[in-house]
């Protein structure tokens, strides 16, 4: 059985309006969980209190089985983090900024660092400021990777980023797999992303868990379904979490797809893509 | 910097023509130093927000506030180094090296000054702190005579005498400006906990 790598239980955390509510879930070792919801769910707020820059109103956070307020150097020692927004130094060189940030880690290794530098054709005289968004990512996930993480923690990386760019991260996301007992949790809107690495996916809307699963066995339970309207009525409205009609014809996401089979002939049974999961269980705002 | 710290205590006591100018001329430098260079960290990181990437790293909360309090002192030794140097190359133009108990009335003011900005900006933030500061200095030549006109009506003699050496009581503001520091230390750790980077 798969260790957890990290375990919140109940926590909550209120942030002005919003409120994380008694948000219970797991990252398992050895997967890529993406963690996904709209703009304005509760994605960073979560990252954020599990790293401790929100402090927490209430509930549990364990690290490798380690509680997180009791042992956050050793913890932290083992976690890669890259945020959304950097929060680099811009007046700083890359080199200048890295000399801030290595001497953190007991395991940090300069071969690692130059090797990612050189991949990505990062200049380490360069200041931060002048690097454009897809650098300053690079440089972050350079100095994410460059002390042996055991977890790597993301707060939408893709974000703004080129189909290229993003492709490469994915790339990255994939080597880094490959050794063992390594594991990702990163959150992101663009599900198109996750569709190529992700193992888990965890959904939160409106600062609740909607649900924790694997990523085949959501998309094995789900179907996306197309048909005639005239198969739409008040009995078969309640099959679909979300229903769209145009003068054309239906289009929905089920989770009862032997329900829908029996009832509704001549339809056309998709996969469908995370995108079209999230969105049917999302509230409409 | 560097220059400014050794060049302005000799332009200062050369000006001042007091007879403790050279505490005066120190004490100024090194308040002046500090708190630029204070100001122009404390303007990066709000401006860049890098403690929250700071606080994913091993260094903790705990670190990042201990580390302002440990620049603050460094400053003052680095100052009071150069101050020295200032003093060799400046005694011709009546700097003289400071006794221990200056030095340690120095530290006791640049440990009341900062240990009460470092709580304050962590608490309400650099832009709050500096408008907080900012009515503080335009109030102060209004209340200032008030208290000091108390203060002299009320005729207190306050003499101690404790039966110490004198070699000890010279340590006595080094002591309670340690003390103070710690004490501001605390509150700003107390404080930042509980802050949402």
């Amino acid at each position: 059985m798969m260790k957890a790598v990290l375990e919140v239980n109940n926590l909550k955390k209120e942030l002005g309006s919003f409120s994380l509510e008694q948000l219970t879930f797991s990252l398992k070792e050895g997967c890529i969980t993406g963690f996904i919801g709209v703009n304005g769910s509760g994605k960073t707020t979560t990252i954020k209190t599990i790293l401790g820059l929100y402090p927490k109103d209430d509930g549990s956070i364990k690290f490798f089985g380690k509680d997180m307020e009791k042992n956050e150097c050793e913890i932290k020692n083992r976690i890669g983090v890259v945020l959304d927004e950097g929060y680099f130094y811009e007046e700083m060189t890359l080199k200048e900024m890295k000399s801030i940030i290595a001497p953190a880690y007991t395991n940090w290794d300069e071969s690692v660092f130059l090797n990612y530098i050189n991949r990505f054709n990062l200049k380490l005289n360069q200041k931060i400021a002048t690097l454009s968004k897809g650098m300053r990512m690079k440089f972050a996930i350079t100095l994410a990777l460059s002390h042996h993480a055991d977890l790597l923690i993301m707060d939408e990386p893709t974000s703004g980023l080129d189909p290229l760019i993003r492709n490469e991260l994915m790339e990255i996301l994939l080597d880094f797999m490959e050794e063992e007992g390594k594991s990702v949790f990163f959150s992101t809107h663009i599900t198109s992303d996750l569709e190529k690495v992700a193992d888990m996916l965890i959904l939160i809307d409106n600062g609740k868990i909607v649900f924790n699963e694997s990523k085949d066995e959501l998309l094995e339970r789900h179907a996306l379904i197309k048909g005639d309207n005239r198969l739409i009525n008040e009995h078969s409205t309640k099959l679909f979490l979300r229903l769209r009609q145009t003068p054309f014809g239906f289009e929905g996401i089920t989770n009862k797809v032997d329900q829908v089979c029996e009832q509704m002939k001549d339809i056309i049974i998709e996969r469908p893509s995370i995108e079209d999961v999230m969105l049917a269980y999302v509230k409409e705002r | 910097m560097l220059i400014f710290a050794i060049v302005a205590p000799i332009f200062n006591n050369s000006k001042l023509g007091l007879s403790n100018g050279s505490f005066i001329s120190f004490l100024t430098t090194v308040l002046f130093v500090e708190y630029i260079l204070f100001n122009m960290i404390s303007f990066q990181e709000d401006k860049y927000k890098g403690a929250a990437l700071l606080c994913t790293t091993p260094y903790t909360r705990n670190g990042v506030i201990k580390a302002k309090y440990v620049f603050i002192l460094v400053i003052f030794i680095a100052c009071f180094l150069l101050y020295n140097l200032a003093a060799a190359i400046g005694a011709s133009y009546g700097l003289t090296r400071l006794s221990i108990y200056s030095v340690g009335v120095a530290l006791l003011i640049i440990s009341i000054f900062f240990g009460l900005l470092i709580p304050v900006q962590t608490k309400f933030g650099y832009e709050k702190t500096k408008y907080i500061f900012f009515i503080t200095v335009f109030l102060t030549p209004f209340i200032l005579p008030t208290i000091i006109e108390w203060y002299q009506s009320i005729d207190i003699n306050i003499n101690f005498n404790l039966p110490i050496p004198q070699s000890i009581k010279d340590w006595i503001p080094f002591a309670i400006a340690v003390l103070m520091g710690l004490i501001s230390m605390i509150i700003s750790i107390r404080i930042y906990s509980r802050k949402n980077l």
